[in-house]
């Protein structure tokens, strides 16, 4: 796996990410001509007024939050995928979709207008996954020993399914208006963000993933096992705790600002892992641009197939997921 | 011998799983010796060598490590003087065989030339210098303990912590990284099952059994046909590095 065979990759994800985003400003439900597009981009003040606001105030913060959470959840999924050394680990496997999902679904379905515009049904669904994550970590605790990965995943199980049970509990009796309304949170969306949902993602995307490329090294020794970790001198149970609370960052922030967006976390990190190894250096920046890529793609999409419907990204993430999803069941299936 | 001990164990206490483990056990290694560490199953040896690699905690008890207790060091300067050859399965998908190695140096400080260069002569011993590019998941079991062994040869350590170093390898590869290990002069704590390899390798052995420590000194002088019927429930004894069979196996072992 030496590092020279995959210099190309750099260039090529990048240009795709460009391309991507490129797309997804210049196409959706309102048709914009070639050369709008090029005057809108540059600021040119001939440009239709009407088109550049669409592409400065809907199209443009949208694509790069999307960029931005496919980005994350990437990373989230590749950090999980390490610390629980679990090769079908993903970032809502502590609950945190479960969690998120509860507190939106009682927020739109119960809460007064009035507490829904003070706080927003993105906070509670933050909050709604902060609970979910300190449940399964409380769960699994055991004083004086190493936090042992299936007990993790035992722990978000049981969250998971407790959170779900309740969801589905909100919807069984919420009206059918606020249901529908919910569903579609559920099933994730990108629509309707702006530039005043980027910066804290940004900033939280840009903390984790500075602090994991850090810690790189010490994210590589814990493929090799937690006791051959500690031998390295790892503090492996406080470190995997942290790894825990950023995923858990990035996933709570993701689920706010776009619902449930799944399979990005689980399936891309495999992606970039097949492409360019299980070194962290390597893989967590190029996971990150890869699920970046594929979010932008997947909205862009959503937006345009059924326009000026919109489809929810889940469907069609779901879609897209299941193919690489049996292939690689099958190769960890092989090594396993 | 304990003052001028390299490694020192006195009255060592660990609990693993709410139940006792290893009873008070004290040894010594002087510096460049290479001590044997054995006893049947569960008689708490590398339960002794978690310890010492950081993956348990004793509950009392001290350990010195060139003359400064064990809590006096950083984790990371504990394991800038100690490497170990633990029993373990980790999660080698997409990891080539140089990766395993490398990862074990990454916090050596060495120059990236010296690293590439201490890679080479480890691979190279442990057999692997043509294979290094392979993903590490698709080796052998054997194969993947001669990985980690050329890890810890890459780093070699002034303390070699070896849990069951001739595990899934063969006679070759037991005798020439273990011959290779001796050749250094580290000081080793090795757990072994195969009394004649202990024998052969060792200068000193500790006999434990049921958490304690039941014997230390040289092989001929420890191993003898009254201990070996006493721990190990068989009718034998030493002769040489050559551990002979002498009668029938008793089953009367609890």
């Amino acid at each position: 796996m030496t590092s020279a065979r995959h210099t190309w990759l750099w260039p090529v994800s990048l240009a795709l990410l460009g391309a991507a985003m490129l797309a997804g400003v210049f196409w959706g439900t309102a048709a914009i001509g070639w050369a709008d597009r090029w005057a809108i981009l540059t600021g040119d003040p001939a440009a239709p007024r009407s088109l550049s606001l669409i592409v400065w105030q809907w199209r443009l913060p949208r694509v790069l939050a999307v960029a931005l959470i496919g980005a994350g959840l990437s990373l989230a999924g590749a950090l999980m995928q390490t610390a629980l050394r679990n090769p079908l680990a993903d970032p809502y496997l502590m609950g945190l979709s479960s969690g998120a999902s509860a507190a939106a679904v009682a927020m739109i379905i119960w809460a007064p207008a009035w507490i829904v515009a003070a706080l927003g049904v993105p906070f509670a669904a933050f909050l709604g996954a902060c609970a979910a994550f300190s449940i399964t970590l409380g769960l699994s605790v055991r004083p004086g020993r190493m936090l042992s990965p299936l007990v993790v995943i035992l722990a978000g199980v049981a969250v998971s399914l407790m959170f779900q049970s309740l969801t589905a509990f909100f919807l069984y009796i919420g009206d059918p208006q606020a249901t529908r309304a919910a569903l579609g949170w559920l099933m994730g969306t990108a629509a309707g963000t702006g530039w005043g949902d980027l910066p804290v993602p940004l900033a939280a995307t840009v903390v984790v993933a500075a602090g994991a490329l850090w810690r790189a090294g010490d994210l590589d020794m814990l493929l090799l096992g937690d006791e051959r970790a500690a031998a390295l001198g790892l503090r492996v149970a406080p470190f995997r705790l942290a790894i825990f609370a950023g995923a858990a960052l990035l996933t709570g922030l993701s689920v706010a600002v776009a619902g449930i967006v799944g399979f990005v976390g689980l399936i891309v990190p495999h992606m970039a892992r097949l492409l360019i190894g299980a070194r962290h250096r390597r893989l967590l920046p190029l996971a990150m641009l890869l699920g970046a890529v594929v979010l932008v793609c997947v909205d862009l999409l959503c937006r345009t197939l059924l326009a000026p419907e919109e489809l929810p990204l889940g469907v069609l993430l779901a879609l897209f997921a299941a193919p690489p999803f049996i292939f690689i069941l099958r190769r960890v299936r092989d090594v396993l | 011998m304990s003052s001028e001990a390299f490694l020192g164990i006195r009255d060592l206490h660990v609990e693993a799983g709410g139940l006792p483990r290893v009873h008070g056990v004290s040894l010594d290694v002087g510096e460049g010796r290479f001590h044997g560490l054995l006893g049947p199953n569960g008689a708490g040896k590398t339960t002794v060598l978690r310890v010492l690699y950081r993956a348990a905690r004793a509950k009392s008890g001290t350990i010195t490590l060139a003359g400064r207790p064990m809590r006096d060091w950083t984790p990371r300067g504990w394991a800038g003087v100690t490497g170990a050859l633990v029993q373990e399965s980790g999660l080698l998908s997409g990891l080539s065989v140089r990766d395993v190695v490398e990862i074990g140096l990454a916090r050596t400080g060495l120059s990236e030339g010296d690293t590439a260069k201490r890679i080479d002569e480890a691979l190279d011993l442990a057999g692997l210098a043509d294979r290094q590019d392979q993903d590490a998941s698709t080796l052998s079991g054997g194969e993947q303990q001669r990985t980690h062994m050329a890890q810890l040869l890459a780093r070699d350590p002034a303390l070699y912590i070896l849990d069951e170093p001739t595990n899934h390898l063969d006679l070759h590869y037991q005798l020439v990284l273990l011959d290779e290990v001796r050749r250094r002069g580290r000081t080793v704590l090795a757990t072994f099952h195969d009394l004649s390899m202990a024998a052969r390798y060792c200068d000193t052995v500790t006999v434990m059994s049921r958490g304690r420590s039941v014997a230390t000194g040289t092989p001929a002088d420890t191993l003898t046909p009254d201990l070996l019927r006493e721990v190990y429930s068989v009718e034998g004894q030493l002769e040489g590095t050559l551990f002979r069979l002498e009668g029938p196996v008793r089953c009367d072992r609890l």
